[in-house]
């Protein structure tokens, strides 16, 4: 499924949004995966996500990075989520010399995954771009709520839950940084990103007014 | 989901966990506490794992068919006996590059019902299922969804399941390239028609710029792509061949 698609924002705070992950194919290349999987995990990790995960096991506020590499399974989709592209590069270069014959996707701005493409020596293979939301989208909350939830695109990070963070750190309860962690946390896949939640956050806690809901 | 109203100290702190905004608070013998409305629940079982019951209120009832429908389809844990994949969907482009189930001249398109954060109910499901139905559109055999569908002919679903509400369900289909403007047309119609919202996404095989032939042809013809999406980058071995 399309979990790290159809993520909302602008170009400023979608830049700083990018997820790379892998799995193998059931039935053709999966048998014996795990280790490719794991040195894959392995790589991301060198590389400081703000976040990773595989949803059998968790993310890492829920998890903890060891416990998501030592838990992966030949059938487990792993990932981790950087805020530079440059950063992305370096992991993209990595996970291409060490040859791991899985498939390895890369979620973010086209033109910006497209130039690291370039930059590495691979060329796209398949692409997948969102066509937004239809239907009754009066039923949706505000734009800059779905900005940060659907950074998770499996709907486990509630709107409900994304007012009342904003709201406890407009009363002083919660910092901000603490505030996209908890966000973060249903969020099993660990392909949230409290990086650019929390700055979406603070942009909100100056403009946004809010009563008790 | 359910609540042991015994132990619910209705502290209120799974409330906000609540995917559907299903949790509310009522008083039984004096004792307000918190329960879930059963009609509006996914069973995503996002409060029970959130782990902010100071009590252990929380807990996941085993649901048989239909209801069960709701746990599948809503909870990411819960893997699907059929395909082995976890989640909602199928492994649709990120095996791409290995299994070479996107082929160039067709296009994956995706309507994934109730996403975002809206949630869906079968009848609203089975009406864009049966619009995409009488264009003949060929539905994803692996997509758990598909098998709900009991006749592919006219769209109808299983009679049994309309009942149920799931957080979101993916109608994954395959078509070919040039039908891209006439089955998105059918989409846009349909949507104004339904209670809830979807998501709609592009699938290509990458052309040799690098680009997705299908998006580019749903841009020519007035549909808004975004400037973020996911790429495959062909990593995978064996790769698939090509026809």
């Amino acid at each position: 499924m399309s979990h790290t698609l159809h993520r909302r924002g602008n170009e400023e705070n979608l830049k700083e949004d990018i997820i790379v992950f892998a799995m193998s194919a059931k039935g053709i290349n999966d048998k014996n995966s795990k280790d490719k999987l794991q040195h894959f995990l392995r790589i991301m990790h060198r590389h400081h996500p703000v976040n990773m995960g595989d949803m059998k096991t968790g993310n890492l506020f829920s998890a903890g990075a060891e416990n998501i590499i030592a838990n992966v399974q030949d059938t487990s989709i792993v990932h981790a989520v950087f805020t530079s592209k440059e950063e992305v590069a370096k992991v993209i270069k990595e996970v291409k010399e060490a040859d791991l014959g899985i498939s390895v996707i890369v979620s973010g701005i086209m033109t910006d995954v497209h130039q690291i493409c370039g930059q590495v020596g691979i060329k796209p293979h398949t692409v997948e771009h969102s066509l937004g939301i239809m239907g009754k989208l009066s039923r949706l909350p505000e734009d800059e709520l779905l900005q940060i939830t659907t950074m998770c695109g499996h709907g486990m990070v509630s709107s409900r839950l994304a007012r009342k963070m904003l709201l406890e750190v407009k009363r002083g309860r919660l910092q901000v940084e603490e505030a996209a962690q908890k966000l973060a946390y249903p969020c099993v896949c660990g392909v949230f990103n409290p990086a650019r939640a929390a700055k979406i956050l603070s942009q909100l806690v100056d403009l946004w007014c809010l009563d008790e809901f | 989901m359910k609540i042991d109203s015994q132990k619910c100290v209705g502290c209120g702190r799974c409330q906000h966990y609540c995917t559907m905004g299903a949790i509310y608070f009522r008083q039984t013998m004096g004792k307000v506490h918190a329960a879930v409305n059963e009609e509006e629940c996914v069973d995503c079982g996002v409060c029970e794992r959130a782990k902010v019951c100071p009590v252990d209120a929380l807990y996941q009832p085993i649901h048989d068919w239909p209801r069960s429908i709701r746990g599948t389809f809503s909870n990411p844990l819960a893997e699907h006996k059929e395909t082995k994949v976890p989640g909602r969907g199928t492994e649709e482009m990120k095996t791409n590059d290995v299994t070479g189930r996107y082929r160039p001249g067709f296009v994956g398109l995706a309507v994934e019902m109730g996403r975002p954060g809206t949630g869906a109910k079968m009848p609203e499901i089975e009406k864009v299922v049966m619009a995409l139905a009488a264009l003949g559109v060929e539905f994803e055999t692996k997509n758990p969804l598909t098998s709900l569908i009991v006749d592919r002919k006219t769209g109808k679903m299983h009679p049994e399941a309309m009942n149920e509400k799931v957080l979101s369900a993916i109608i994954e289909m395959l078509i070919p390239l040039d039908q891209v403007p006439r089955v998105l047309q059918a989409v846009k119609k349909v949507a104004a028609e339904i209670n809830t919202v979807f998501s709609v996404d592009l699938t290509s095989r990458a052309d040799e710029n690098g680009l997705s032939p299908g998006a580019l042809l749903a841009a020519e013809h007035g549909y808004k792509i975004s400037i973020n999406g996911k790429t495959n980058l062909g990593l995978g071995r064996p790769l698939a061949r090509e026809v």
